[in-house]
């Protein structure tokens, strides 16, 4: 059930051109997740939650591997932490992913009513789509992402969601578990063009498109520099350049684990780019440095549900020198 | 003025690109990647300059897909969009 994102910088990029510093592939083996779904099928989320807990423990305890990632993201959001204090921390944040990957199991395993899934700013969202020029949602790896995304439905309009699966994973989307339908429409960055054009048709035609803003996806090229939590990160701008060239607005929306059994996706802030903002990158910088400052604004709220388990301040490598 | 001499044109000043006007630029080299140098933000400037000086509306991407792949068979999606 654990699915720290590992650093894997020795390993070639499924991608063209990139070398990410993060994986979305599961720290658990397949049988290690097949307990768990057994569990959730015998006992429920609260007997998954139970075995949880220890198994946690055991990793945060014995694995220095997983406390080092943790640590990337902790230490910048609790710099005055001590040793103890900071092995708590990464033990709540650890559990916190834990507990949100049951929840999606249980989504997908015993049905949707066993969670309750709600969408705050439903009308904002759809007078913004009634503009028609599409909708952008830029969100982050927050919360359980995956089941708040289910709550857009309630749109009633078609939602693409671009992310990337880890060739290998072994942990399970909600909807891989039975017959439920997949609610949204997946388009891949790693695909033609990094699904430009796909993510422009989506836009083109008024639907609804998802976009991590918090992970750059594609090459340094499609990156820019912001300030988070004290330093800077890099984040993709490639959400507020679709913007700009289609009119189309964006909702910055993060989703929490809102109680035991239920999830919230709110509205954050509804940003406005320009049209034909060009080529260059520094035209998007104050969109990006907006997202980023309603991201700290999320986790300074939520903290232990930011589930980005790698340097994201660590400066990119220099480029290869093509001609060499 | 044609289609391939007004698209280049259109790309030069748009996107910066100077030595798409220039002489010895081979028109069926690849826009993305190792020829002209685009990455995938790119193709959205590129269905915008397409818009902007043809009037052509790129909805159906997967007809995009095999239109960007040199200036030549831009410019002959182009021609093909003008007179249908």
């Amino acid at each position: 059930m654990r699915s720290l994102q590992q650093p894997r910088p020795e390993e070639p990029s499924t991608g063209p051109d990139v070398q990410r510093p993060w994986t979305s592939r599961s720290l658990g083996s397949a049988f290690q997740h097949q307990i768990f779904y057994t569990l959730i099928r015998i006992f429920g989320r609260q007997g998954a939650y139970f075995v949880l807990y220890f198994v946690v423990a055991w990793y945060v305890l014995l694995r220095p591997s997983v406390r080092k990632r943790c640590g990337f993201y902790l230490i910048r959001r609790f710099p005055s932490r001590n040793g103890f204090q900071r092995l708590w921390d990464a033990y709540r944040l650890s559990l916190e992913l834990g507990k949100v990957l049951v929840d999606r199991a249980v989504f997908g395993i015993l049905g949707p009513e066993k969670l309750r899934c709600s969408l705050t700013g439903q009308e904002t969202l759809r007078a913004l789509l009634a503009e028609g020029h599409g909708l952008i949602l830029v969100t982050a790896h927050a919360g359980s992402w995956q089941l708040s995304m289910a709550s857009l439905v309630n749109l009633r309009a078609p939602v693409s969601l671009l992310i990337h699966r880890e060739p290998g994973d072994v942990d399970r989307h909600f909807f891989e578990h039975g017959e439920q339908q997949l609610p949204y429409r997946i388009i891949d960055p790693i695909g033609y063009l990094g699904g430009m054009l796909e993510m422009l048709q989506v836009l083109k035609t008024g639907e609804v498109l998802c976009i991590m803003g918090d992970r750059v996806m594609g090459g340094e090229g499609s990156a820019l520099a912001v300030d988070f939590l004290g330093g800077p990160i890099r984040i993709p701008f490639s959400p507020y350049k679709l913007a700009s060239a289609t009119g189309a607005p964006i909702a910055v929306i993060f989703p929490h684990k809102s109680g035991p059994d239920s999830y919230a996706l709110q509205v954050a802030r509804i940003i406005r780019v320009p049209e034909n903002l060009g080529r260059l990158a520094a035209g998007y910088q104050p969109y990006a440095d907006e997202y980023a400052a309603c991201l700290e604004e999320f986790v300074t709220e939520y903290p232990y549900q930011f589930f980005n388990y790698f340097d994201m301040w660590t400066p990119p490598p220099p480029r290869p020198d093509p001609g060499k | 003025m044609d289609t391939k001499t007004k698209l280049k044109k259109a790309l030069a000043d748009e996107l910066n690109l100077p030595e798409l006007t220039g002489e010895g630029y081979n028109d069926d080299a690849a826009l993305f990647g190792e020829g002209l140098g685009l990455d995938s933000l790119d193709a959205v400037e590129l269905v915008i300059v397409i818009q902007k000086h043809f009037g052509i509306e790129i909805k159906d991407m997967d007809e995009g897909k095999t239109a960007f792949t040199s200036i030549n068979t831009l410019a002959a999606y182009i021609d093909k969009r003008l007179s249908a």
